[in-house]
């Protein structure tokens, strides 16, 4: 293995809120007031927050490594630091070999060159030789799937196109390190498969990838390992499976949804299981499933039913839901202290993806909600035969050739 | 590599260290100084119907302009036809005046790359140099041709032009590297810059001798390294003479700290552009 390709040591990176003086106005105040008082790096001043406090990480060569969080976690911060855009306050980072990096779609590129202009000056910031770009051209361009323009001007390119370039060019060149930050949501399906399978390529070739999405299906698909970041920490640092269920947990806690006013039960405890009792997170399609939960009732309530919400938790797109009431249960009434428990057994007719299930309690008749439990199960389904889409309808496909019996007869024309 | 070395340098190892890697980037990262250049040659080019011919004809115009006032209007001895005085002056001083400008604004205007890919920040005002120094190039055509008609042929001296024109790019280098950093952190550089190019070329050498100008503004005016350089490019095609040594020396000794200067001072500056553009 020998040395790691990415290092990541006690990172700590400090950032301003608002404007900073821009004017020569401001210089001299500020001036004045940085040399009265020398300020240690390790305080916050008026208006600065940490980006990151302590991070460490390493990714050894030839590993794919993802990195997950909610918006403002840190994660683009991270990156730009791995690639000198931006230097640390504390600590230090580094990256041995050469660097692909996809931060923004096409950043590097230039409205007013041609596609083939920017090929060459991508692979010039990516510090190769033209000789080099040169020989990989025909083959960037074929990947990109857009021949036909690239002699044409950038500017007129539709964001899908320039995505698609921009990682054609980082991902043919030949990086050591490949940094890829949510650039595959511009690509339309096909591309995105396209592009999942050549990084997946790359790495099996010793490229090692750091791969920054909110696509977590993408990221279980191509990584072994993830890091889950929130407000710049490291939350989590292990296998993608542990590292989804971690990131879903806190998504859960920290959500703004929930139209309760004021809970009337709490959850207790959820459990999900396959049908025949294996407590399982990854599961095929069309397996049965039941999602066990125990609710404490804290104020008295009646009239009400439950309900499940599932969702896929890549789009959070509402795949089905349903209620106690809607399937012809009577209406229920409960006293506070008293525990309810409950179970819900279904078939998972899902195609592959990231779902999880949202347990309510509802008064249907106001329209109000006593319990919302966001993602009180998460499961994901594994298979590789579809090609998209949310529901496994379980398709066969039959064909038989048979000789046509009626000849084809020329229409008579009308007069 | 954004290693952080701890523990003491002294100052003059530092410098060297920073040398030597901005030595190092430089090489590492040429294909992209040519891209660089080569993409805003073509820019500037894409949509003109003259293309390079602008490169002539704009210090051909303030020539044709300057020309009527100093042998019409107030006649003015320079030793030599006046045009070709003219011509040249403009166009030494051009070269180092549009470098300025656009090496001002390259950081500014290339805010996506500065905020999204790494590479050496120095990249932008040195492409712009070079961007310049083809403009150049190619107006010195004019002065070919200026220099055939009034039937001026150069002598041995000649020969100094590579060192005249090195001390004219090492000087407009450094302060296009200083003029960028300036400019991203302080947006007033650009206004500044613009009263200060007016005035600054009235007191150089571009259009008439300064030596008139000299009893009042003496020491500023012998500070100023540009009228030795523009100075030395008329001695040696011209005149047939070498360039006043003390005053060209001072320019060149001055063009090259400068350079150093600014260069190590815009590196060590480097890691803010990102947050600061």
């Amino acid at each position: 293995m020998g040395e790691p390709a990415v290092i990541f040591d006690r990172v700590w990176k400090k950032f301003r809120r608002g404007e900073r003086h821009d004017s020569l106005r401001d210089l001299f105040p500020s001036l004045v007031r940085r040399m009265v008082r020398r300020q240690p790096s390790g305080d916050l001043a008026d208006q600065e927050f940490w980006a990151l406090q302590d991070v460490s990480f390493e990714a050894s060569r030839g590993e794919a490594l993802g990195i997950i969080g909610p918006n403002g976690a840190g994660k683009s911060t991270s990156l730009k630091l791995l690639t000198k855009i931006l230097r640390p306050t504390r600590g230090h980072c580094h990256v041995n070999g050469r660097v692909g990096a996809v931060i923004e779609v096409a950043a590097g590129f230039h409205p007013d060159l041609t596609g083939r202009e920017n090929v060459f000056l991508q692979g010039a910031i990516m510090g190769m030789k033209r000789t080099e770009i040169a020989r990989r051209l025909d083959e960037i361009v074929d990947f990109s799937g857009i021949s036909a323009f690239i002699d044409t001007p950038v500017k007129r390119y539709s964001s899908g196109m320039q995505a698609r370039l921009g990682f054609s060019v980082a991902a043919h060149l030949e990086p050591d390190v490949l940094f890829i930050d949510e650039v595959l949501s511009v690509g339309d399906m096909s591309f995105q498969q396209k592009c999942l399978e050549r990084m997946r390529e790359n790495v099996r070739a010793g490229v090692t990838l750091v791969f920054v999405s909110h696509n977590l299906q993408a990221v279980a698909a191509l990584c072994k390992r993830a890091l889950v970041c929130g407000r710049g920490r490291l939350l989590f640092d292990g296998p993608t499976e542990q590292a989804l269920t971690v990131y879903l947990q806190a998504a859960q806690t920290t959500s703004a949804r929930g139209g309760t006013d004021q809970p009337h039960f709490r959850l207790l405890n959820a459990a999900f299981k396959t049908r025949d009792g294996r407590v399982c997170h990854t599961l095929r399609p069309h397996t049965e499933c039941q999602l066990t939960a125990e609710i404490e009732c804290l104020i008295d309530a009646e009239d009400f039913c439950i309900g499940i919400e599932l969702e896929r938790t890549r789009d959070l797109l509402y795949c089905y839901g349903t209620s106690s009431e809607e399937l012809g249960m009577p209406l229920r009434v409960s006293r506070s202290g008293e525990r309810i428990k409950i179970s819900i057994d279904f078939t998972a007719h899902l195609a592959r993806g990231h779902y999880r299930i949202n347990l309510n309690v509802r008064q249907p008749r106001v329209g109000r909600f006593l319990l919302f439990a966001e993602s009180a199960a998460d499961f994901v389904i594994e298979e590789h035969e579809t090609y998209d889409g949310v529901v496994d309808i379980a398709p066969r496909i039959a064909m038989s050739t048979e000789t046509a019996k009626t000849e084809y007869v020329q229409p008579a024309t009308i007069a | 590599m954004s290693t952080v070395e701890w523990g003491y340098r002294s100052a003059g190892q530092r410098l060297a260290d920073d040398v030597r890697e901005m030595l190092r980037e430089q090489r590492d990262y040429r294909e992209l100084l040519y891209q660089m250049t080569r993409r805003d040659l073509m820019l500037r080019y894409k949509q003109t119907v003259m293309g390079f011919g602008w490169a002539i004809f704009m210090p051909l115009v303030n020539t044709v302009v300057f020309s009527i006032i100093f042998t019409r209007v107030a006649p003015l001895d320079v030793g030599m036809p006046y045009p070709l005085f003219a011509f040249c002056g403009l166009l030494t001083w051009n070269f180092s005046a549009s470098a300025f400008r656009f090496a001002m604004i390259s950081l500014t205007t290339n805010t996506s790359l500065v905020t999204k890919v790494y590479f050496p920040r120095e990249i932008f005002p040195l492409s712009a140099v070079l961007v310049a120094l083809v403009d150049f190039a190619v107006g010195s055509v004019g002065v070919i041709a200026l220099m055939a008609y009034y039937r001026v042929t150069p002598t041995w001296t000649l020969l100094a032009l590579p060192v005249i024109v090195l001390v004219h790019v090492m000087f407009t280098a450094s302060l296009c590297l200083l003029l960028a950093m300036a400019n991203l952190f302080y947006r007033d550089v650009k206004y500044i810059f613009e009263v200060v190019v007016t005035v600054w070329m009235f007191a150089t050498a571009v259009l008439y001798p300064v030596a008139s100008l000299s009893n009042r503004f003496g020491l500023l005016l012998q500070l100023n390294p540009m009228t030795p350089i523009i100075e030395g490019y008329r001695s040696v095609l011209m005149r047939g003479s070498l360039p006043d040594p003390v005053s060209f020396g001072v320019a060149a000794t001055m063009s090259a700290v400068l350079l150093v200067t600014c260069w190590v001072a815009f590196h060590r500056a480097e890691f803010q552009f990102a947050e600061n553009v």
